[in-house]
């Protein structure tokens, strides 16, 4: 199954763990530095929403470097305590790897969200980069939310609908 | 610089790069045994996946995982060789320009002691400017010299452990207990299945030295049985690709013991190394 960007939340409603996908279509990425501070912008409603669209969006927890792209663990304090509120926020597809906790996955659920994990497979992703550009927080170099253009990622639903595939 | 520390420059560069985007014969044949006999359809994938990968990597001579990894350096020296600090300038050189063929990622940290702890201090912007981790010499016989480069990323040493334990004088104690930490690093890994590489010591030096050297060293079609068994016990956990579940949770496991101290005491140290860990070359002069 193809899923384009941006996402619907029937759509995010009608996968199920186990799932397997492919993702095309704009994505942001997003890891340790940044996605607290996104977190921070949006409790403030600070958030510019004519730059980082967050409705339907998919985030991908992973560095931009000439290196190419791979996931980070999810399950980094940092990173997984964004994932409700960028959820609640719209965001309906969590992208990158590792067992999240019982907690997460509840938070998931209530807004409609799920988590898939992909392959840290670089070189066959950078094959399926069309396009990349920073959209915020430039200073923090390769660890920067970039906006991906891309065709279809793989991945596995790993955690949607309350359940976990952990 | 003269011509026999220039060649190694170059070679060391291209070792690198090798490194960072080709599978060995061994690994994947490893791969394909492990994809044919497994029996979970998710993990199936994801080991086909990466195989996939493994050849787009050596194909385009582009980095396997974006994570290319801190450089470590092993030199075999043999006894009727001399190795000048010229030739260790060299091997540093061709490092930081295999840093900058691989792409590696820019990774390397500025600033004092708190500013690189913290990470405040910025990024380099250039791949070369992360230095290699302190070079490991060894003594071989003959007149060989080897230099093995090899390249090791973040998930696995948040997942490393060197640690003592009490072996009882049971080989059964010390093997239970690798196997006890195995599972538990596996499971955390995220980018299995793993190659377990472990080194036995009388120091937490040693037995990271000798962890090092069961990467360089370690292949999966030559596998001790205390490797097979570890190894067969750690799939036992069903942790399985990606923490998917599944029947490939480690794909082999490599396993240096060096001497060890008349006391009921061993010092281990294990790796749970990624899914395309060791990512390894070898040049030899």
């Amino acid at each position: 199954m193809d899923i384009v960007t941006p996402i619907e939340i029937e759509c995010a409603r009608s996968l199920r763990v186990g799932d397997q996908i492919t993702l095309s279509g704009y994505i942001y990425t997003g890891r340790d530095a940044v996605l607290p501070r996104l977190v921070r912008m949006i409790k403030d409603k600070e958030l510019d929403h004519r730059i980082i669209k967050l409705a339907g969006s998919v985030i991908f927890h992973t560095a931009v470097s000439q290196a190419g792209v791979g996931p980070t663990s999810s399950n980094k304090p940092e990173i997984e305590e964004s994932l409700a509120v960028l959820s609640k926020a719209g965001v309906r597809l969590h992208l990158g790897k590792g067992k999240i906790s019982d907690k997460t996955v509840k938070a998931l659920q209530q807004y409609d969200s799920v988590y898939a994990v992909i392959p840290p497979v670089t070189a066959l992703l950078q094959s399926r980069i069309l396009s990349k550009q920073v959209i915020a927080f430039p200073e923090e170099g390769m660890e920067a939310i970039h906006l991906l253009k891309v065709s279809r990622f793989p991945a596995i639903i790993a955690a949607g609908q309350g359940v976990s595939i952990y | 610089m003269e011509r026999y520390e220039a060649d190694i420059r170059e070679r060391i560069k291209m070792a690198l790069v090798q490194a960072g985007t080709c599978f060995s014969c061994d690994k994947k044949a490893a791969y394909q045994q492990a994809v044919e006999a497994e029996s979970n359809q998710q993990a199936r994938w994801v080991l086909e996946t990466i195989l996939e990968n493994a050849e787009i990597a050596e194909k385009t001579s582009f980095p396997l995982c974006d994570d290319t990894g801190i450089p470590h350096v092993l030199v075999e020296i043999g006894k009727e060789r001399s190795v000048s600090g010229k030739v260790l300038e060299a091997i540093h050189l061709g490092i930081a320009d295999g840093l900058g063929a691989l792409p590696g990622r820019p990774m390397a940290l500025t600033g004092d002691d708190i500013q690189r702890l913290e990470q405040s201090g910025g990024l380099a912007e250039d791949p070369a400017a992360l230095v290699p981790a302190p070079v490991l010499l060894k003594m071989t016989e003959g007149s060989q010299l080897r230099i093995h480069v090899l390249l090791l990323g973040g998930g696995p040493a948040i997942r490393a452990k060197t640690y003592r334990l009490f072996h009882k004088h049971d080989i059964a104690v010390v093997k239970e207990e690798i196997i006890d930490w195995a599972i538990e690093a596996a499971s955390q890994l995220g980018c299995t299945p793993c190659t377990l590489a472990i080194g036995i010591g009388r120091s937490h030096y040693e037995a990271a030295a000798y962890m090092l050297e069961a990467q360089a060293y370690g292949s999966y079609d030559q596998q001790s049985e205390l490797e097979r068994e570890i190894t067969s016990r750690v799939n036992n956990s069903k942790v399985g690709a990606l923490g998917l579940h599944g029947d490939t949770t480690v794909l082999g496991t490599f396993l240096k013991v060096g001497p060890q101290r008349a006391s009921g005491v061993r010092i281990v140290s294990l790796r749970p190394c990624c899914c395309f860990e060791p990512r390894k070359a070898t040049v030899m002069l």
